[in-house]
């Protein structure tokens, strides 16, 4: 299944893209997303520990089984305000 | 101005449009309107000066995620109305980043509620700083 990635701020800046798509097997899971993104751009490999996972707009635990199409954004601490 | 709004805007937040929010704002059945203002510090790190902050977002879920703290707060505290406004782009060190407008019926409530949408801002809103110092460098978050 294929699934829409997005990275913002130092993850972007590190990955020199702000987006991608990541190949998974059906049942796989956000934590899934996050290997084959590290897998993919090794540099991310110690930040993207520091991120919280959302899917299709919402925040979601790691365990989160992904589906084809979803949007998940893996996302450093805010610092908004 | 509708009573419950919450955007993202690339356009300067002047002075003006607070005055024009507290016009707005004088409504005899409610007892406290509470505007508050974030403003880019000229912050000193290790000898450069802060002058500017560039704000990026993810802006489909930020705005998702402002609307639920908006009905969040204006459920907790039966808030009569919210505005917030958050500045993406680049901001020089004295203009506003951040405008929350909150009315209610007491001085307590609105004080809270409006502090609480700061705080929720900052924990769960996705966008993010980089800050440009004054000698040419940058660094993300």
């Amino acid at each position: 299944m294929q699934i829409r990635v997005r990275l913002f701020a130092s993850l972007r800046d590190a990955a020199d893209t702000g987006e991608c798509w990541l190949e998974l097997a059906p049942g796989e899971r956000g934590m899934d997303a996050k290997a084959a993104l590290a897998a993919r751009y090794p540099r991310l490999q110690d930040l993207v520990e520091y991120a919280r996972l959302s899917v299709n707009w919402e925040y979601r635990p790691w365990e989160t089984p992904l589906q084809d199409g979803d949007e998940i954004g893996f996302l450093l601490p805010v610092s908004g305000g | 101005m509708e009573a419950k709004t919450a955007y993202l805007t690339m356009k300067p937040i002047s002075w003006n449009r607070l005055a024009y929010l507290e016009r707005w704002a004088m409504q005899p059945s409610c007892g406290a309107f509470v505007t508050f203002a974030g403003v880019v510090r000229a912050d000193r790190h290790e000898g450069r000066t802060v002058r500017a902050l560039f704000y990026e977002a993810y802006a489909e879920m930020a705005e998702r995620q402002l609307a639920y703290l908006v009905a969040e707060t204006t459920a907790r505290w039966s808030l009569d109305a919210v505005e917030i406004q958050h500045r993406l782009g680049l901001v020089e060190a004295g203009q506003i980043s951040v405008v929350v407008v909150v009315r209610a019926q007491h001085r307590a409530m609105a004080y809270a509620a409006s502090q609480f949408l700061l705080e929720g801002i900052k924990q769960r809103v996705p966008i993010w700083k980089h800050t440009h110092y004054d000698d040419g460098t940058s660094r993300s978050c």
